[in-house]
């Protein structure tokens, strides 16, 4: 009995001094665990962002001109951004309001004509409250490229090289790529229009009512009757919807929507690599 | 008038007859023999240590005069004092149901029984309340060795032949109280309201939906998930039978149950008595081990040592650690979603077939079973050596079960896209994985492939790179001609993204997983 009262009491006595050891050590690991549970906040924010961001605001957020601005940029971490919009609170404030909300109509005065859908489950978006915090973790973390000072900035929106033009048939098109083409369409964004959300004219046969794709329409619809466009064939079709978007416009669609810088922005091996890709889509 | 306010302190009187130190002593003494119901000072310290009992025992006194003491037996035989026929299974389920009930009704202040914010108290108790992490994970480790124990305390109970008349009874409720705790923990397993909680839950709660007619079988889900999935109502209703319902029904069942205990005596050996005989009820003087000392202070001793394994294993040993996976998302289906592992072995049926024959109809059976058990088998004899047949069940029993329990893990028939085995064993959704594990400045930018793994730059890596290639041989019927390629990228400052893709057919077929990995995240822990 003597050593069970001893060991006992050297036991409650070594039970005392680890849970008091733990304690003393409690505000370190508390801060340890925050910190990689904002890490991970972030990486969850990265996949959502790949799946639900990236079709408009571009593959590294670098924002895509005519359909969404740019998150990976200094003027949204410097306060310029923030000033010409007239926010008066705090970033992160902005950015989750922006992201759980999104934009009840088009901006005015922004070369952005769609508005930002609604992303939070509790005004009727697709997300749940944590999964919008983690957005605003993954775009918040975009200001330390900015904060750091690492010159990144230039990584942002590359300039283009050569513009392929209005023109229909100079330059003629190269020998297109359809794999880097559609690569190009998620990288521009195109697909946030064409295939994500029908604000364009759908691409995929699937979500055409015509039950055909693209590929198969720019050849039916440059000899349909109304066709008022230059193009004489499918390729030139499919061309002058990308460089000129306005001249000839699908049933239901009106003009501006789809932005017309591309005759300046994209290069005629882009353009070609984009048509191969389209072709496909039959 | 006077009078009626005149203040009268008996003890002054003392002071005033016997003087200050006496006075304070003689109280003392009369304060201890209150708090004890019955023992002075002197009685105290005869009894710790160890001295013969005087007549009148006054270490009776506190069982009959006492609340807490009078549930407890005044002597116990010498017979069942060692480890040997009971190994103490009974006290230690009620010992971690105690520290259940503890470090329940403490966590409690941080949780709420919403979808909207569980997740959140998860992480705030993990994160922000101190000594938060520690009572979690000291919650979740009692409720699995409480689970254990039980089970363990009935193979031990029909091991011993326990359960045979005048003690059937206690049997029963016995195995009303395993059931109890197994919902206990069942229950406990949806409230921090991650992926693991939602689908664990959701595979067993969906067998309800097996119950036949289809009509009721519709009804049952929709009353214990309250709709078609999980959601707030759910959440709810197991909140509160984990909080309220099961405790209360648990706390009836074990006090009729250990009434039992004491009403009939505990079960000496196997062997010690003639067959048909039971005569654990009158202990002779001579074999009597009292409460006060030997019991208790072996007991207490016992809860001093369990105290010390389990805090030890969830704060310095760093043994155990509640899990805590991404929040509950009914979307998505994890790779390979298991029930809680005592609830393996109904997983493990259900692959045999039938979802009414081996999700309803066989374990109502099981449960039905033995539930009378104790009133189907009753043959006298205790001794070992007469209950052959009565042995080999329960040895075919156990086996039955480990086997079903097998069956029950994802190593047995799951079929699933051999090319998401494959990066689910670098990367799998239900936890960090060796992926993740790899500290973040071992992976460095670049592309590597299965086809030249010596050529990777950190050891980390090469690790990595080795298990893929391994996996990929492992499969190799099915992913012929395969090639694993591992892209690591600089996506944020402290982020990287991490494409696997699997190759098979020469290259025709393809798969890709992204994983997301910030340098912060810790994974490694």
């Amino acid at each position: 009995m003597t050593w069970r009262v001893v060991v006992g009491t050297l036991l409650v006595v070594a039970t005392m001094i680890i849970v008091a050891f733990t304690a003393i050590n409690e505000p370190a690991r508390m801060a340890d665990f925050d910190a990689g549970f904002e890490a991970r906040s972030i990486e969850v924010g990265a996949a959502l962002f790949e799946s639900n961001c990236m079709s408009c605001h571009g593959i590294t957020g670098q924002g895509i001109p005519g359909v969404a601005p740019a998150l990976n940029s200094a003027d949204l971490f410097n306060g310029t951004r923030l000033t010409e919009v007239g926010w008066t609170g705090a970033l992160e404030d902005y950015v989750r309001l922006t992201v759980a909300g999104g934009r009840p109509l088009a901006s005015t005065g922004t070369s952005y004509p769609q508005r930002m859908p609604t992303w939070s489950q509790e005004y009727g978006g697709p997300l749940r409250i944590d999964q919008v915090e983690n957005l605003v973790d993954f775009v918040m973390n975009y200001g330390l490229t900015y904060a750091a000072g690492t010159g990144a900035e230039t990584a942002a929106a590359a300039p283009a090289a050569e513009g392929i033009g209005a023109n229909l048939t100079d330059p003629a098109l190269p020998a297109g790529d359809a794999a880097r083409g559609e690569q190009l369409t998620m990288d521009l964004g195109c697909v946030g229009c064409h295939v994500t959300a029908t604000v364009g004219p759908a691409w995929l046969a699937d979500s055409h009512p015509s039950g055909t794709g693209i590929g198969t329409r720019a050849g039916e619809s440059v000899t349909a009757s109304d066709y008022a466009g230059e193009a004489t064939n499918a390729v030139e079709y499919l061309r002058e919807s990308i460089v000129n978007p306005n001249v000839y416009l699908s049933t239901g669609f009106t003009a501006g929507v789809m932005p017309a810088i591309y005759a300046d922005s994209l290069t005629a091996q882009d353009v070609a690599d984009i048509i191969a890709y389209l072709e496909t889509l039959k | 008038m006077a009078e009626i306010f005149k203040v009268h302190i008996p003890f002054l009187d003392d002071v005033k007859e016997k003087g200050l130190k006496d006075a304070l002593v003689a109280k003392t003494d009369e304060s201890v023999e209150r708090l004890t119901a019955g023992m002075n000072i002197e009685a105290v310290r005869s009894m710790l240590r160890g001295d013969p009992v005087t007549r009148p025992n006054p270490r009776v006194k506190p069982h009959a005069d006492g609340f807490w003491l009078h549930m407890r037996p005044t002597y116990f035989n010498k017979k069942v004092m060692p480890w040997y026929p009971t190994f103490r299974l009974g006290f230690l389920a009620v010992y971690f149901l105690v520290v259940e009930t503890i470090t329940g009704v403490i966590l409690m202040f941080w949780y709420t029984p919403s979808t909207l914010v569980a997740y959140e108290n998860m992480l705030n108790i993990m994160g922000n309340v101190p000594l938060g992490l520690m009572l979690r994970d000291l919650h979740k480790i009692g409720a699995e060795a409480m689970v254990a124990i039980v089970l363990l305390h009935m193979l031990r109970t029909y091991v011993t032949g326990s359960y045979k008349k005048p003690r059937q009874f206690t049997w029963h409720t016995g195995v009303w109280l395993l059931l109890f705790t197994l919902f206990l923990s069942f229950s406990g397993y949806l409230l921090p309201w991650d992926q693991l909680s939602l689908w664990a839950v959701t595979i067993g709660a969906s067998m309800s939906e097996a119950a036949p007619p289809p009509v009721v079988g519709r009804i049952v889900d929709v009353l214990v998930r309250g709709g078609p999935g999980f959601g707030d109502i759910g959440l709810l209703r197991f909140y509160l039978g984990h909080v309220l319902l099961l405790p209360i029904l648990l706390f009836i069942a074990l006090g009729i149950h250990y009434y039992k205990v004491i009403i009939h005596g505990h079960s000496l050996p196997p062997g010690v008595e003639a067959d048909g005989e039971d005569t654990a009820r009158k202990v002779p003087m001579g074999v009597r081990d009292y409460f006060m000392p030997d019991v208790m202070t072996k007991e207490l001793y016992w809860i001093a040592l369990w105290t010390f394994i389990i805090i030890f294993a969830v704060t310095v040993g760093n043994l155990y650690h509640a899990p805590l996976e991404p929040h509950a998302d009914p979307q998505i289906t994890p790779l390979h979603t298991t029930a809680p592992w005592y609830f393996l072995w109904l997983q493990g049926m259900l692959k045999l077939g039938d979802k009414l024959i081996w999700g309803i109809i066989a374990p109502t059976v099981l449960l039905g079973f033995a539930f009378v058990l104790s009133y189907l088998e009753v043959g006298p004899s205790r001794r070992y050596i007469r209950r052959r047949l009565g042995m080999s069940f329960a040895a075919l029993t156990v086996a039955v079960f480990a086997i079903l329990s097998y069956m029950g893990t994802p190593y047995y028939a799951v079929s699933s896209s051999p090319d998401q085995e494959v990066m689910a064993v670098l990367a799998p959704q239900t936890h960090p994985g060796p992926l993740r594990g790899t500290p973040a400045e071992e992976l460095v930018v670049g592309e590597y492939s299965t086809h030249a793994v010596a050529s990777v730059p950190t050891a980390g890596l090469l690790e990595l790179m080795e298990l893929y290639e391994e996996e990929l041989v492992k499969f190799g019927d099915d992913l012929p001609d395969s090639e694993g390629l591992m892209i690591i990228e600089d996506w944020q400052v402290g982020l990287k993204k991490i494409t696997l893709r699997v190759l098979w057919n020469g290259g025709e077929r393809a798969a890709d997983l992204a994983v997301y990995l910030h340098a912060d995240s810790n994974y490694e822990d």
